[in-house]
């Protein structure tokens, strides 16, 4: 009986629990681009997904696109033949939120090379992905289980001393790398760092 | 007095400016440095520094309304400021001695920092030689947030001469720093894991109302930063509950800082601690590779228990009896067999592994624990050693226990003498088996399942080699008289295992439903009895022993404890507490031991986990002839209440130890094992 109570807690919680577990498979959801169109992580399937939490205006973002790590990061997962995803969580009026137009503006701008740039504004996928800084990196394989969340690359001590990432080790490259070559994630969970999620209050 | 400070940080800075104009000496550092939204300045207790000593110094920050930096675990967003120091030849730099930080939420998260102002605090040792004067930088970044972040940089120096330390301006705001720098926290504390969260027990004397405690993790992936910190208040002691986040990141130790508010006053402690005593087990350092070989050796091992031995031997028999037959038709048996063991093997690690998932705490014979699953291995080991006594025979006329046939039905049975044989042997742990296993309940899903197999192919190797190599057969006596003889004798150590079963059901059961148990195999045997006399027989008497035994069946199985509630060993009736029951024991000078507990009660329950269930604790209440009583408060009784406040309490937990003689002891709120068992050791 306890037993069963247990399992059915268990359960419940995997249901409500406002994070993701590595190694299980991610949850499902759909969002508009800035395009327009609806993508959902379903869609996707058969394909290498990375989904990355952005706001422009968060100097951790701002210096990794402006260092070109964020861009060199991009390049690598499409040679992984990953399929790239933005996402911007900011709330309306918060930093970070942009329009489409800006969004495309960005991309073009920074020369960053994703997929999509999905929007959503009232936090629904990051809370639900337990998405809380930005950068905030996730992989999820062609089968749609996690198999990475956290940071970037491992700089953060350094963050605002250095320039030059390429010494750094970046954890989305490695974990690309090894689900490319069939092999365990070595580095499957790291500590996010950066700003936090403009979440709607 | 802040205002007086910092006209004097202004002077430093005129002069300095000052003189760099004069000397057009070109420098871009200061003691002051200005970053807009915040700025800082370096101070030290001192403007002289000797040879040999130590001097404290601090980067004083100053943020404007609105307006934090973080706290050296920042929480879920930010970072705390980094400081690089420039120091002359032979100096050195302590690490940074962090203040208590504040909750700085941001809905749904939690960070760490400290707003308006901070002073992070170095101390600065200089060497056996030193000259005339010396400069010390500190090139700092860090980061000034409201909703969004400014990441700052700053370089701020110090010239320091030689001479014998004179107090200055700063050194009264030094040191009030000093205080808010966590200490060791004074009195006994302790962090236990009860249904998947994490509580840390503290003690605590005065009668300041405390108005707020919190916990600040020192790391990433300990607990969850914005979920709220539960306080439990009883008289001395304070249980805080604390949400385990979800993201776990192999963890064993709690670190971090206690702030406990009264009043107005903030009090900051350092709490280092292993989060659980269970886990901290040396085979935690044994590799997977070493669990292998061991939970393999373990498995052959597990050939020889007495539980499982009768079993396998009466399967070599078979083997024995077949050693004539087509070695194909051996090997098929062996394969079928070894499967059925793996298969079990791998279903019962499932579950464990399922059930480990959901927080239950469990070990092999996890299973044990149940009186329901005790009680049906007493009926097996009963029936089983009934069987090899007697000449039963089930079902078809040949698939008797370890007999080799020609049938696919016989591979049937050979794969179930594979399923019985994990059955049996699941009260059983061979020597390695431990620690393999407890290893196995530590890893991760797969690697646990690997060492599960290693394990039950270790106990099927014996089979499986007897298989493949039916020429080592010849090596064993030939068929005969004996294997019969020796069936018969292999009963008793099944009989055996049953009566040690009955002997654990006894210590989970009242006498009365061990009786029960007893009696339902008294059942079970006069029903294989009935089976066996009529087995050969063509009448009406075939039909109603088997009725008869079908029914008898089901009588020993309704006699089987339905009391599933395994929840405290002794025994509820005759040790819950009464004011009569302990006057006619004080009378009769005996010892006693009060436990006044409540179901919703966190520290009683965790009292009772890691102090009062434990085997030592009962084993010397024992020796010692010391009465257990037990005071459930769950429901508010007027009895227990006027006894609490007999003793000053106003709720529960309350220990009281009656000597024979002389006025009870009151046990601390905490209890361990190792301090009940000095309690208990006082009396005589």
């Amino acid at each position: 009986m306890k037993y069963l109570l247990s399992l059915f807690i268990l359960f419940f919680i995997n249901f409500t629990s406002a994070a993701v577990i590595t190694d299980f498979s991610a949850p499902n959801f759909e969002l508009t681009n800035s395009y327009g169109e609806d993508v959902s992580l379903e869609s996707l399937k058969g394909r290498t997904v990375v989904l990355e939490w952005t706001n422009h205006d968060c100097p951790y973002v701002a210096k990794h696109y402006r260092s070109g790590n964020m861009q060199n990061t991009q390049d690598f997962a499409q040679k992984e033949q990953a399929i790239w995803i933005t996402i911007i969580s900011s709330a309306p009026g918060t930093q970070g939120y942009v329009i489409p137009e800006e969004a495309n503006h960005l991309t073009s701008s920074r020369k960053a090379t994703p997929h999509h740039v999905l929007f959503d504004p009232e936090g629904t996928v990051g809370k639900i992905y337990g998405a809380k800084t930005t950068p905030h990196m996730y992989i999820i394989d062609s089968k749609g289980a996690l198999r990475y969340q956290g940071a970037i690359d491992n700089a953060e001590k350094e963050f605002f001393r250095i320039n030059d990432f390429s010494k750094s080790r970046n954890y989305v490259k490695e974990a690309l790398k090894e689900i490319g070559l069939n092999k365990p994630v070595t580095n499957k969970t790291t500590k996010p760092y950066g700003c936090s999620v403009k979440y709607k209050s | 007095m802040f205002k007086k400070l910092y006209t004097k940080k202004q002077i430093i800075k005129f002069s300095l400016c000052f003189c760099l104009a004069i000397f057009s000496h070109f420098s871009l550092s200061e003691s002051f440095f200005d970053a807009g939204k915040s700025s800082v300045t370096i101070i030290s207790e001192s403007d002289n520094v000797s040879e040999n000593d130590f001097l404290l110094v601090g980067l004083f920050f100053e943020l404007e309304e609105g307006w934090h930096t973080y706290w050296k675990n920042p929480g879920d967003s930010g970072e705390g400021a980094s400081i690089k120091w420039e120091l002359p030849k032979g100096f050195k730099a302590s690490p940074v001695l962090w203040p208590g930080p504040e909750k700085i939420p941001f809905n749904p998260l939690m960070t760490y920092g400290y707003e308006n102002k901070v002073i992070l605090l170095t101390e600065i040792r200089s060497p056996k030689e030193l000259s005339e004067s010396v400069k010390i930088r500190a090139n700092v970044n860090w980061l000034t947030c409201k909703e969004i972040c400014i990441p700052q940089e700053g370089k701020v120096e110090l010239t320091l001469k030689k001479g014998p330390k004179i107090i200055n301006g700063y050194s009264a705001m030094l040191n009030e720093a000093v205080l808010t720098v966590p200490k060791p926290y004074p009195l006994p504390f302790r962090v236990n894991t009860l249904d998947k969260k994490i509580f840390l027990q503290f003690e605590r004397q005065g009668s300041e109302e405390i108005s707020e405690v919190y916990f600040f993790p020192d790391e990433y992936g300990l607990i969850n930063y914005a979920d709220e910190q539960k306080l439990e208040k009883n008289d001395n002691s304070f249980s805080l509950e604390l949400t385990p986040s979800e993201l776990q990141v192999n963890k064993t130790d709690l670190m971090g800082v206690l702030k406990i508010k009264t009043g107005t006053l903030e009090e900051f402690y350092r709490i280092e601690i292993p989060l659980d005593n269970k886990t901290t087990h040396p085979l935690i350092a044994m590799s997977l590779f070493t669990g292998i070989i061991f939970a393999f050796i373990g498995g052959i091992i597990l050939n020889a228990m007495p539980c499982v031995f009768p079993i396998l031997s009466i399967k070599i028999l078979g083997f024995i009896e077949q050693s004539h037959g087509s070695k194909e038709k051996l090997f098929h048996h062996g394969v079928i067999f070894s499967a059925g063991v793996l298969t079990t093997f791998l279903v019962i690690s499932s579950i464990l592994i399922f059930l480990r998932a959901s927080g239950e705490a469990i070990g092999w014979g996890y299973q044990l624990q149940s009186p329901w699953v005790v009680s049906l291995l007493i009926y097996l080991f009963v029936a089983i050693g009934i069987v090899f006594m007697g000449n039963i025979v089930f079902g078809s006329k040949l698939a008797n226990f370890g007999v080799l046939a020609q049938n696919r039905k016989d591979l049937m049975a050979s794969f179930f003498t594979g399923v019985l044989a994990v059955i049996v042997a699941s009260p059983c742990t061979a020597p390695f088996m431990g620690p393999a296993l407890g290893l196995a309940l530590l890893q991760p899903g797969l690697k646990s399942l690997v060492i599960f197999l290693a394990l039950g192919l270790g106990f099927s190797l014996p089979y499986l080699l007897l298989s493949i190599y039916p020429q080592l057969l010849s090596k064993l006596p030939k068929p005969g008289e004996w294997m019969q003889t020796l069936k018969q004798v292999m009963a008793f150590p099944m009989w055996a295992s049953a009566l040690w079963l009955a002997w654990v059901l006894s210590a989970q059961v009242d006498t009365q439903s061990v009786f029960a148990v007893l009696l339902g195999a008294l059942f079970i045997t006069l029903g294989l009895w009935l089976l066996e006399k009529t087995q050969n027989s063509e009448t009406l008497l075939r039909p109603i022993s088997i009725g008869i035994s079908i029914s008898l069946l089901m009588l020993s199985l309704w006699l089987i404890p339905t009391n599933d509630d395994n929840d405290f060993n002794l025994s509820e009736d005759l040790n819950s507490f009464s004011t009569e029951k302990l006057n006619s024991l004080r009378e009769q000078k005996k010892a006693i031991f009060i436990n006044f507990t409540a179901d919703w009660c966190i520290t009683c329950k965790v009292n009772e986990s890691i102090a009062l269930d434990q085997k030592t604790v009962k084993k010397l209440l024992d020796e010692k002839n010391i009465v257990y009583l037990k005071a459930d408060w769950t429901k508010k009784d007027p009895e227990i209440a006027s006894i609490l406040t007999n003793y000053g309490r106003t709720g529960v937990p309350l220990y009281l130890l009656f000597p024979p003689v002389g006025e009870a002891i009151m046990l601390p709120e905490l209890l361990t094992e190792d301090l009940l068992l000095d309690f208990l050791n006082k009396i005589n």
